[in-house]
């Protein structure tokens, strides 16, 4: 009875696992490319806000190729089991794959050189493909009445993918056509849906579900989990309006509820980690602590701005800290964990013996890639605050050796995967 | 509570009715606060009896086993299946079916995830069926970990757990054999094989 057919009765919730890995595949190559993307136009990251050229083609690369890409992955594998009700066709999944992957490289090219047709035809493939995603992740929600720790800030993600997507077609068209009166307020409402929004509400969703899981711990509380998705989701009101209107006193309470948010969210994950059965936390934790600390940061740095501090400092270190260091850090942190995870998971399907998760990782290139991306995030904010253009080209080259330090870790991790598999 | 280690001591129990998997959905009448205070909750209980339909569910907390009422619904067609759960506290699970297999009782020790252990021929039993992940997991690895001398642990599971599969690894555990019944799939987990 075991041998063959012991993953056959979870089908309907167990993806094949050539999907959830062509994301994360794709996510690690979109990694390396933003960093080296981030380290030919260094020196345009001070003082950026906003415009065409390397600057906001690294920042897509990263907030497209790895974060929505990792995000998309890890929902399609985890979501269906966490919440025991069925995603959807697994074609749509490797649908949403095909377009996105030629859109974004579309899409960046159009960014970096202000080609219009890239931009247009990369735009709208990145639009399909994440709309394909949230209708996805929304059939699947809609079918739960329980796990709210996990639904409602998953629904919150939802409506801001839908916010950021009809605001970046705006954006394309205002470039086409010059339709927008005060484009810079759109792109920031815009950063802002996408940053705190969609993959922030995205990172506590997953963080109910899959930090309990790796750190063996007891589930976030339901009542604690609403509180924080009722803040979060004020807070990503007020900044969203505030920004629109121009209103520097709204955007400075959505700041501060932002805070107050992040607080709870920061209590819930204490009593985890109290809770939890693995005393000593993984390598992969430090990565989740780093980008914690940095959220903090970001939204001091939001609120700095709407204070009155120059923008042509702290808007590109609010932009910096958001996704090169609170999102970057987080998401590389989760995609070292869950793809041995995975790996090992999908090796034990056949009925055989898993390969182990320690056989699964390379500790040395994680060290490596851990040290130079938190030095890269130290380097370019320290860059950014004081005006260094040769430090910022050093620490987006740390950002490029981390990269292709945790490329490698990657390599071994299939290498170790499918030696595994052919022996089987 | 019945200690784990206590109850591996114990005569082995039967196996569980196979429609209990059905009845774990639902939320249990508990009559230990009216009996404490002198009150007969028996109308109470006639009245939620009434509203089951057949091949429905009746789920009752009571501070012992009830065995009255127990036979009183096995007459109107209830088979039923008692845990207990603890020192003072029964829960029996009613299955209008024609009381095809009227009575059972088991003895369990109640894990903080809300996991029953107990013991039957095979050796050590634990349901974690209902429980919201990851609640399953830490149930049966707080087993595996807190009891050094086990070498084999039946798991009662809704679905197959893909997830527990690099932990058990891990551990050097594995699973031996799988059999999936509707609403019950049990999994062997075997140490060191």
């Amino acid at each position: 009875m075991f041998a063959g057919a012991f993953m056959m009765g979870a089908k309907d919730r167990l993806l094949s696992p050539i999907i959830p890995f062509r994301f994360f595949a794709s996510a690690i190559v979109f990694h390396v490319a933003g960093w080296a993307v981030l380290s030919w136009g260094a020196e345009t990251a001070l003082g950026f806000v906003g415009g065409t050229g390397a600057v906001l083609a690294a920042l897509h690369l990263i907030t497209l190729g790895v974060l929505a890409m990792t995000a998309m992955g890890a929902a399609y594998q985890m979501l269906p089991v966490a919440t025991r009700r069925q995603l959807g066709p697994a074609w749509v999944c490797s649908l949403s794959w095909w377009l996105f992957n030629p859109g974004i490289v579309l899409l960046v090219m159009g960014l970096a050189g202000g080609w219009g047709a890239a931009l247009d035809l990369g735009g709208f493939l990145c639009v399909a493909a994440l709309s394909l995603f949230g209708l996805l992740v929304a059939r699947n929600l809609l079918q739960v009445t329980d796990l709210p720790a996990v639904t409602w800030p998953a629904w919150v993600a939802v409506a801001c993918l839908a916010g950021l997507l009809v605001l970046a077609v705006l954006l394309v068209l205002d470039m086409d056509v010059g339709l927008l009166v005060n484009r810079p307020a759109v792109a920031a409402a815009h950063a802002l849906l996408a940053g705190y929004g969609f993959m922030g509400m995205l990172v506590v969703g997953f963080s109910a579900v899959l930090l309990p899981m790796f750190v063996l711990a007891k589930p976030v509380d339901d009542a604690a989990g609403k509180r924080v998705a009722v803040i979060a989701a004020l807070a990503l009101l007020a900044g969203l309006l505030g920004t629109l209107w121009g209103e520097n006193l709204v955007q400075g309470a959505g700041s501060i509820l932002g805070l107050v948010a992040l607080g709870f969210y920061f209590a819930v994950q204490r009593r985890v980690l109290a809770s939890r059965m693995r005393k000593k936390l993984e390598p992969f934790f430090r990565l989740l602590k780093a980008g914690w600390g940095l959220q903090v940061l970001s939204l001091l740095a939001a609120l700095a701005l709407v204070s009155g501090a120059p923008a042509e400092i702290m808007a590109p270190l609010w932009g910096w800290l958001l996704v090169f260091g609170w999102l970057l850090s987080f998401a590389t942190g989760i995609l070292q964990r869950i793809m041995p995870f995975l790996a090992s998971m999908h090796s034990g399907a056949k009925g055989g013996k898993p390969v182990l998760l320690s056989q699964l990782t390379s500790p040395r290139l994680l060290d490596i890639h851990a040290v130079l991306h938190l030095a890269a995030v130290v380097l370019m904010a320290v860059a950014l605050f004081f005006d260094l253009p040769l430090v910022a080209r050093v620490a987006a080259f740390c950002g490029l050796g981390g990269a292709m330090a945790f490329a490698g870790f990657a390599l071994v991790m299939m290498h170790v995967y499918r030696a595994h598999e052919r022996s089987t | 509570m019945v200690g784990v280690v206590e109850l591996a001591s114990r005569p082995p129990q039967d196996s569980p009715p196979a429609w209990l998997a059905m009845a774990l959905d639902q939320p249990p009448l508990d009559v230990r606060a009216a009996l404490a205070q002198g009150e007969d909750p028996l109308g109470l209980l006639m009245e939620a009896a009434d509203g089951v339909g057949f091949g429905g569910f009746l789920v009752v907390d009571a501070p012992f086993n009830p065995s009255p009422l127990r036979r009183i619904l096995a007459a109107r067609g209830f088979s039923s299946y008692g845990r207990c759960l603890g020192s003072g506290h029964w829960r029996i699970y009613f299955h209008l079916n024609g009381a095809a297999d009227w009575e059972h009782d088991s003895e369990v020790a109640l894990l903080e995830e809300g996991a029953m252990v107990w013991r039957e021929a095979d050796g050590l039993h634990v349901d974690v069926r209902k429980l919201s992940p990851p609640h399953p997991m830490l149930a049966i690895l707080r087993l595996i970990e807190s009891t050094p001398d086990l070498s084999g642990l039946v798991v009662h599971h809704e679905r197959l757990p893909q997830y527990l599969l690099p932990e058990l690894a891990e551990r050097g555990w594995c699973v031996a054999r799988v059999v999936e019944e509707f609403q019950d799939v049990r999994l062997w987990l075997e140490r060191g094989a």
